[in-house]
C-alpha cells in the first residue's frame, strides 16, 4: 500500500493538469452540442435563376414565369454581366423565353427555350423544374385542353407534394455529437495518460529513488507490479470519468448500439494510450521533457488524425502519415460507426480491422517497452 | 565481536578492467568503519557489490551470517543506506518522504509512525515536517536524505559521503546523529573525503587504492605507520633558500616545504625539535609570527600511503 498511497499523493499534486485536459474535453463537448442543435438532415434549397422573357407576359408564358419564380430565387442581372454572373455563381441558371413561346406551345410545337447553366447541382435542380413543367404542360396540351384548363391542371399536378418518411432508426444528429465527443476524447485521454504516467515513471523510476528501492526489503517484482497496476487503475478511472461525462452530455445518443461500440472502442484506445505512455515513460529521464512530449504526441496525433478537424477535410498525404498513429484507427472506427445503420456481425466487419490495429499497437508498445527496459537493466 | 559483514576475495571487473581486486575484510558489530580512498579507488564499487546493486565476478559476501544476493530480503530489512545524492520525491513533504521509504520496510503503521518521528528528531527536522524538498536548504535536504535511509532502524547502515557541501551546523547535526545511531547499536560503514570526520567518528579505517586494501586498522595504528613523528609550522616572511636547504640537511628532518610564507618542517623522530628550530631562528636573526607543533594527521598518513590526496 505504501507505493500505491505515494502514487496517489504524487497524482494529487499533479491533479490540475488532468482536470485541465478534462475541462478542455467538457468545453468542446458542450460547445459542439450547442453549435449542432440547429442542424437538420435535409435542407430545402432554391437555385438562383435569371429569367429573360422576350414574349408577352400573359397566358401560359406568365404561368411558367410565375411557377419558376415560386420555386427559384429569381435574379435581375444586366445583360452585359450575365456571363460573369454565371461564372461567379451569382446565378445558377439563365432561361431565355423567346417571343413565340406562347404561340408555339398553343399550336402544339415544341416551345423555344434557351438556357445557360453553371452545371452544378443547383443548375440541375433548375433544369429539372423547367423540364417537369414543360413535360406536364405538353401532355395537357396534347390532350386538347384549353390554355386556362392546361394552367389549372399543371398547378394540380406539379403542386402535389410527396410526403417522404425516413424509416431509418439512425439518429445522425445524435451520433454526430457522440462521434465528435469520442473523437475529441482521443486528445484528452492521450494527453492525460502520457502526462501522468510519464510523470509517475520518471518519479518512481528515478535512478536514485530506484536504487533505494532495490536495496529495500520490498521485492523488485512486487514494486513494478504495484506501479503497473496503479498506472492502469489511473487510466481506467480516467476512461470511466470520460464515459460518465459522455452519458451526461450526450444522453440518449449513448444508449444506441453505435454509442456502445464507440465506448468499447474508447476502452481499446485507453489501453493503447496506457502502453504508449509506459513506452514514453521508459524513454524519458527528466520531468522537464514531459510537457514537450505531451504536446508532440497528443496534440500532433490529434491534429493529424482528425480529432479536431474532420478526416474528410485533411489532405491525403496527412492521412497517409496518420496511418502510423493509433489515434487514426480509433477515430476511423468512430467515423464508421456513426454512419452504420444496421449493426450485426456482417456490418461490423469493417470496424474489426481498425480495432484490431489498435490492439496490435498496444502489443507492439508493450514488447518495445520490455525490450528497452531489459536493455537498460543489462547496461546497469 | 560478531562479524556483521564478511567480504572474501571480492573481485569486480568493468569491461576487462579490475575495479575491485580480491578484496577481503570484515566489519564487526557495533563499530564505525571508515572506508577511505582517492576517487576511483573502488570504494563505491565495493559498497554497491556488498548491497547487491552490482553483480560480482568472484568472491563471497556474507551479511549477518547469510550470503548476500539481490533476493536476500531478510538481510535487506536490516540494512539502511544513505547515498551521497539526495534521493527523495519532489512531490512529497518531508514526513511523507520518510513515510514512503520507511513503509518499504515496516508494515505495521503504528510502529512505522513511531519510527518516523524518531528519525525526524534524530536529524532535527521537527520544524520542517510539512515542507517540500524544494523549500529546504542543502543541509536540511541532506538531513532528510539521512532520515529516509535510517528511519526503519537498520542494524547496519552505509553512509556514502553524507556531509559533502553541507553547512557546519548540519554537518555537526549529521555527525552527532551518526554517533547516536552507533550508540543505539547500529554498525556503520562510512565513506568520506573529510579526514577530521574519520578521526572524530571511526573506530577502524580501511584505506583503498586501485581496488586493493593498502592498509587497515584503528586511527592510532595507522598513525603509527607514518614516518613522521612531528610537524612544525612557522609563519615567516622572505625566507632565504639557503636557510631552507640548511634545515633540510638536519639529521631528523624528513622534509621541508616553504609556500605562501609558511614553513613546514616534518621530523621522523626526536625530542625538542621545536626548541631546536626556535634556537636556530634566533641565532640567524630570523623574525617569525606564529610557530606551532603537531602530531601527524590521518591525512599525512593517507598521503604517505597513497601518494595523493583524497580529492586527486
Amino acid at each position: 500500500m505504501t507505493v500505491f498511497k505515494t502514487f496517489l499523493k504524487v497524482l494529487n499534486k499533479n491533479k490540475f493538469i488532468v482536470i485541465l485536459y478534462s475541462v478542455i474535453l467538457l468545453f468542446f463537448g458542450v460547445s459542439n452540442m450547442q453549435t449542432q442543435e440547429e442542424n437538420t438532415n435535409f435542407i430545402s434549397s432554391k437555385p438562383d435563376v435569371l429569367l429573360v422573357v422576350s414574349d408577352e407576359l400573359e397566358g401560359i408564358t406568365k404561368h411558367f414565369v410565375d411557377y419558376m419564380e415560386k420555386h427559384t430565387n429569381r435574379k435581375e442581372i444586366e445583360e452585359s454581366v450575365r456571363d460573369d454572373a454565371l461564372f461567379y455563381r451569382d446565378v445558377n441558371y439563365i432561361i431565355f423565353i423567346n417571343d413565340h413561346f406562347r404561340e408555339d406551345f398553343l399550336s402544339g410545337e415544341q416551345p423555344n427555350i434557351e438556357v445557360k447553366s453553371t452545371g452544378d447541382y443547383q443548375a440541375s435542380l433548375a433544369e429539372l423544374l423547367v423540364n417537369n413543367y414543360l413535360k406536364v404542360a405538353s401532355v395537357y396540351q396534347k390532350m386538347g385542353f384549353t390554355e386556362e384548363e392546361i394552367m389549372q391542371n399543371i398547378d394540380k399536378t406539379l403542386e402535389k407534394q410527396v410526403v417522404m418518411e425516413v424509416t431509418s432508426p439512425l439518429d445522425t444528429d445524435q451520433l454526430e455529437k457522440v462521434a465528435f465527443y469520442y473523437n475529441f476524447l482521443s486528445y484528452s485521454m492521450l494527453a492525460g495518460c502520457v502526462y501522468i504516467i510519464c510523470l509517475m515513471l520518471v518519479s518512481f523510476q528515478n535512478e536514485k529513488i530506484r536504487k533505494r528501492t532495490i536495496i529495500s526489503s520490498m521485492s523488485d517484482r512486487k514494486y513494478n507490479r504495484i506501479l503497473l497496476l496503479s498506472n492502469g487503475l489511473f487510466a481506467l478511472l480516467l476512461w470511466l470519468c470520460y464515459v460518465v461525462l459522455s452519458f451526461i452530455l450526450l444522453g440518449e445518443g449513448m444508449f444506441s448500439r453505435q454509442g456502445f461500440l464507440m465506448l468499447i472502442n474508447s476502452f481499446l484506445f485507453t489501453i493503447c494510450c496506457l502502453t504508449l505512455a509506459f513506452l514514453l515513460g521508459t524513454l524519458i529521464r527528466s520531468k522537464n521533457t514531459i510537457n514537450g512530449i505531451v504536446n508532440v504526441v497528443a496534440l500532433g496525433s490529434s491534429f493529424l488524425c482528425g480529432a479536431f478537424v474532420p478526416m474528410e477535410w485533411l489532405p491525403n498525404f496527412v492521412l497517409k502519415i496518420a496511418h502510423l498513429l493509433p489515434s487514426y484507427w480509433y477515430i476511423k472506427t468512430n467515423e464508421l460507426l456513426k454512419t452504420m445503420e444496421i449493426i450485426n456481425i456482417e456490418s461490423l466487419k469493417p470496424i474489426f480491422y481498425p480495432m484490431g490495429i489498435l490492439c496490435f499497437f498496444s502489443v507492439f508498445f508493450v514488447i518495445l517497452t520490455n525490450y528497452i527496459s531489459s536493455k537498460r537493466r543489462n547496461i546497469g | 565481536m560478531n562479524k556483521i559483514i564478511e567480504v572474501a576475495n571480492l573481485t569486480k571487473k568493468y569491461k576487462g578492467k579490475t575495479a575491485v581486486d580480491a578484496l577481503s575484510f570484515s566489519v564487526f558489530e557495533g563499530e564505525i568503519l571508515g572506508l577511505l580512498g582517492p576517487n576511483g579507488s573502488g570504494k563505491s564499487t565495493t559498497i554497491n557489490c556488498i548491497l547487491s546493486l552490482l553483480s560480482i565476478d568472484e568472491g563471497k559476501i556474507t551479511i549477518f551470517g547469510q550470503e548476500m544476493k539481490p533476493s536476500a530480503y531478510e538481510i535487506k530489512k536490516e540494512i539502511g543506506v544513505v547515498f551521497q545524492d539526495v534521493a527523495v520525491f519532489d512531490e512529497l513533504t518531508v514526513i511523507d518522504n520518510i513515510r514512503y521509504f520507511c513503509g518499504l520496510y515496516i508494515k505495521d503503521k503504528k510502529v512505522r509512525e513511531v519510527y518516523i518521528e524518531e528519525a525526524i528528531q534524530l536529524v532535527g527536522l521537527e520544524e520542517f515536517k510539512k515542507y517540500y524538498p524544494k523549500q529546504l536548504s542543502g543541509g536540511l535536504l541532506r538531513r532528510l536524505n539521512i532520515a529516509c535511509g535510517i528511519s526503519h532502524k537498520p542494524k547496519l547502515i552505509f553512509f556514502d559521503e553524507p556531509t559533502v557541501a553541507v553547512d557546519p551546523q548540519s554537518r555537526n547535526n549529521i555527525l552527532d546523529g551518526m554517533k547516536t545511531l552507533n550508540k543505539n547499536g547500529a554498525t556503520i560503514i562510512y565513506t568520506t573525503h573529510y579526514m577530521e570526520e574519520v578521526e572524530f567518528l571511526c573506530h577502524r579505517v580501511i584505506i583503498l587504492d586501485k581496488g586493493k586494501i593498502i592498509e587497515s586498522g584503528t586511527i592510532d595504528e595507522l598513525k603509527s605507520l607514518s614516518n613522521i613523528e612531528e610537524k612544525i609550522s612557522v609563519e615567516v616572511n622572505n625566507l632565504k633558500k639557503s636557510i631552507i636547504s640548511d634545515i633540510a640537511k638536519w639529521e631528523q628532518v624528513e622534509s621541508v616545504d616553504y609556500e605562501n610564507g609558511i614553513l613546514i618542517v616534518t621530523y621522523q623522530k626526536g625530542k625538542n625539535n621545536l626548541a631546536g628550530l626556535i634556537h636556530y631562528f634566533k641565532e640567524n636573526r630570523i623574525e617569525y609570527n606564529k610557530i606551532f607543533s603537531e602530531r601527524p594527521t590521518l591525512n599525512d598518513v593517507f598521503l604517505e600511503l597513497t601518494g595523493k590526496g583524497l580529492r586527486d
